[in-house]
């Protein structure tokens, strides 16, 4: 049976390799996005930060609000407890007291990318170097995955990393969710002087992308609804839908499934039952933004106890 | 192409002193010969990736903190005949047979010190005779179930024993890692020619953990239990617990319960341990016992083995026969149990514990090498010949403070192995520590950890004062 601080640092471990990884995600779409932008349309880039929820932290210690600091703070910053680089350095410090229960190629993955990401971070700030940076620490944490999904046992220490994983994402999600669908569906651009049009309008659909694309759910998205992409289909297909595995509805299927192979089930799952509740009433909220911003933050507040639920009955608990 | 020379006055494990290759390292020779410089120098800069890459790491300290090194390898390995490993083997099974029925008497008729051939008084002030362990009785009577002794080659070519590492010796798992490197850098020469696996070593300490199992258990739980993160052997503790397939559990992830069993405190609740290999050193194991501010033990785990509910590998108590005073009597000790002479001898050494001898020491402490008698790592360690005067007076002064804390030997020249320096090939004087399981059989590692001192002329192999380490190849050679 698996070690409640072993337990403890496999959570963890694997919610700050996601947390890498959906950063990653998420500074790589916006930078696409703001390539492809006219230059005046876009410029600000705020929201990374809200959707990080980095922002008092970023305050504190700069001054100059631009792409390069914003970016460094996100991927390079290692005074930024959230930064990828402090993610997969604190990845690596938890799954180093686990490596006992983990597969060896997982440790060496978890291990190769740190030195990879200590040496490039600050490399990887720059425009023409990130989406390589990003997107290896993206690969490298799939391949993590692939290592797990294909030689781990389905134990205790699989659905604790399962479990973390889940909780992570689903986070994350709502986030973006929250920050941007939020925005984008109040239309909260800046004008463009001429006509009077919003930016959100004329370049609509190229937010709506790269708001999906975010959480890499583009293609998959088009797949499903086989149309041109709507903000509230948008919306629910990233918090609802079953078949989409980053949505928050298959997350909050992995947490349930994941507690219930685990023991005391019966202290943990009335926590998941409670995010499910926050779920089906998200339906008819899709397509409003400020609803949908107060809908987000029920959801990570749902998370939250999840969370508390598993430190309780796992690691704090003496039994 | 690369050149390979022996150093003159030292014994060299690959090369005679006539230039020629030692039969065993012939082939290994050849292939370095034909290796250019660089080729070789690309095959360490290769080496060196893969270890940082699988994480094969070790602590230092600096500064009080714990700092996450790479693990230091020379691809060159050491290579030994299996002929001579099969005495050598025979050596330490010996040696450490009669070791572990010298604890066990300690601990309980004391029949040795009866007749005579260890004196009381000695005992009486050892520092690592824990009379809680007395009357105790472990499975076989074996107390020292891992040890790690260390062997030096002297000029004449003659291997001793230079000291017995019986409380929580460390090193196997780099024997492992440094295979793994290993083969992939001379893989062909795996290929060609006979070299003994290392691999199964995991696999006889899990079966010799199973073999001390308390009573009636024969699906043991094992635990290895390390003081965390923070502890230099923390790695190997992780890749042992990974290659037994047993917890890895700290003090607090254990507790006694009333019932005097160990219990891990795990997700599900209260788990029962049968056996523990404790990484830990004696007087931190249980704060009951022993030291009461340890954070590191598990309270009442000495009333747990006391009562025979768990076993303990090592044994507490087992480092009474790691001292080296204690050494000095080994050849004894070995004559005394099994009427045999001593297949690998011991080096020659001066007790300070003994007046006659103390004067000895300081009179010629800068031709000897002067050892306290219970640090391990190398510190406190003085070699005469290479010490300044006031070096050698504020040793003096120490050992007339604390005689018995002191023993001195011959400054042995120790044999070299080639070694990688720079891009070029050099001498560098190695060690080798086997690993000796003992349980219900006995069990010597396929080789063992060969330590380099990669400073010229340096005799000091630790890897927390700069030592490397090297592949330990024992072949048949036909």
């Amino acid at each position: 049976m698996l070690l409640s601080r072993v337990a403890d640092s496999l959570f963890w471990g694997s919610r700050y390799l996601e947390r890498a990884q959906d950063t990653a995600r998420i500074v790589r779409s916006f930078t696409e996005l703001v390539i492809d932008m006219p230059t005046s349309a876009m410029s600000s880039w705020e929201p990374l930060l809200a959707v990080t929820g980095t922002r008092v932290d970023f305050d504190e210690r700069h001054d100059t609000v631009d792409e390069m600091h914003i970016v460094r703070h996100l991927i390079a910053d290692t005074a930024n407890p959230s930064s990828v680089i402090t993610c997969v350095a604190n990845a690596r410090e938890n799954l180093r007291t686990t490596r006992e229960v983990l597969p060896r190629e997982a440790w060496q993955t978890v291990n190769d990318l740190h030195l990879y990401v200590g040496a490039n971070a600050a490399g990887g700030v720059a425009r023409r170097s990130r989406a390589r940076f990003l997107g290896r620490v993206i690969s490298d944490s799939q391949q993590l995955d692939g290592v797990m999904t294909t030689i781990m046992n389905r134990d205790e220490a699989y659905e604790f990393w399962r479990l973390g994983e889940s909780i992570e994402r689903a986070d994350m999600t709502t986030r973006v969710v929250g920050v941007r669908a939020a925005a984008l569906l109040a239309e909260g651009w800046a004008q463009l002087p001429e006509d009077g049009q919003t930016v959100a309008e004329v370049h609509d659909d190229v937010q709506w992308m790269g708001l999906l694309r975010s959480v890499s759910a583009l293609q998959m998205y088009q797949r499903v609804t086989r149309g041109p992409i709507d903000g509230a289909g948008a919306v629910r297909f990233l918090l609802l839908e079953p078949q989409f595995p980053r949505s928050v509805a298959s997350c909050a299927n992995r947490m349930r499934e994941a507690l219930t192979r685990l023991p005391r089930s019966k202290h943990t799952l009335p926590a998941v039952d409670q995010l499910d509740v926050v779920l089906a009433g998200l339906q008819a909220r899709a397509d409003d933004g400020a609803s949908l911003d107060a809908a987000m933050d029920e959801l990570q507040l749902a998370l939250a106890e999840i969370n508390v639920a598993v430190v309780d009955a796992f690691v704090r608990s003496d039994h | 192409m690369a050149h390979v020379r022996a150093q003159v006055d030292t014994w060299d494990e690959l090369v005679a002193a006539d230039g020629t290759p030692r039969p065993a390292a012939a082939a290994l020779l050849a292939q370095l010969e034909a290796l250019e410089h660089a080729e070789l120098q690309e095959r360490q800069t290769l080496a060196e990736i893969d270890i940082l890459t699988m994480g094969i790491t070790f602590t230092v300290y600096s500064d009080g903190k714990g700092i996450d090194r790479a693990w230091p390898f020379d691809i060159i390995p050491r290579v030994i005949a299996a002929s001579e490993w099969r005495r050598i083997e025979l050596g330490l099974k010996q040696r450490l047979g009669a070791i572990n029925q010298f604890i066990d008497d300690l601990y309980h008729d004391q029949k040795i010190i009866r007749d005579g051939v260890f004196p009381a008084d000695l005992l009486e002030h050892s520092v690592n005779f824990r009379p809680e362990c007395v009357g105790v009785d472990p499975a076989f009577g074996v107390w020292a179930h891992i040890s790690g002794s260390d062997l030096v080659r002297d000029a004449d070519g003659t291997m001793y024993v230079l000291e017995d590492n019986l409380r929580v010796p460390s090193g196997v798992s780099y024997v492992l890692e440094n295979r793994a490197i290993s083969k992939r850098v001379f893989a062909d020469l795996f290929a060609q020619q006979s070299i003994l696996p290392v691999d199964s070593y995991t696999d006889e300490l899990n079966r010799m953990l199973v073999s001390i199992a308390p009573d009636g258990i024969s699906n043991p739980t094992i635990a290895v239990l390390t003081p965390g993160i923070y502890n230099s052997a923390y790695f190997e503790h992780s890749f042992l617990a990974q290659r037994l397939g047993a917890a890895l559990v700290e003090g607090a992830d254990l507790v006694v319960g009333e019932d005097d069993c160990v219990y891990m405190r795990t997700i599900g609740g209260r788990e029962r341990v049968h056996v523990i290999y404790r990484r830990i050193d004696d007087l931190y194991l249980d704060p009951e016992a022993f030291l009461p501010d340890s954070t590191l033990g598990v309270p009442g785990l000495m009333r747990a083995w006391r009562a025979g509910t768990v076993a303990i590998a090592n044994a507490p108590g087992a480092g009474v026969a790691d001292d080296k005073v204690v050494y000095a009597w080994v050849p004894d000790i070995i004559r005394y149990y099994t009427g045999e002479e001593p297949l690998i001898p011991n080096v020659p050494t001066y007790r300070c514990v003994y007046p006659d001898e103390m004067n000895y020491v300081i009179e010629h402490i800068d031709q000897l090498v002067v050892k306290p008698a219970n640090e391990s790592g190398g510190y406190g360690l003085l070699i005469g010949d290479r010490a300044t005067r006031s070096e050698l007076d504020s040793h003096i002064a120490l050992i007339e403070a604390d005689p018995r804390n002191w023993v001195a030997q011959p400054i042995l020249s120790l044999s070299t192995v080639p070694t990688l320096c720079d891009g070029e090939i050099e001498p560098r004087h190695v060690d080798l520590r086997p690993f000796i399981l003992s349980g219900a059989t006995s069990y010597v590692s396929a080789g063992g950890l060969t330590r380099v001192a990669l400073r010229k002329g340096s005799l000091i192999v630790n890897s927390s004062q700069g030592g490397g380490s090297k592949d330990t190849w024992i072949v048949e050679a036909d």
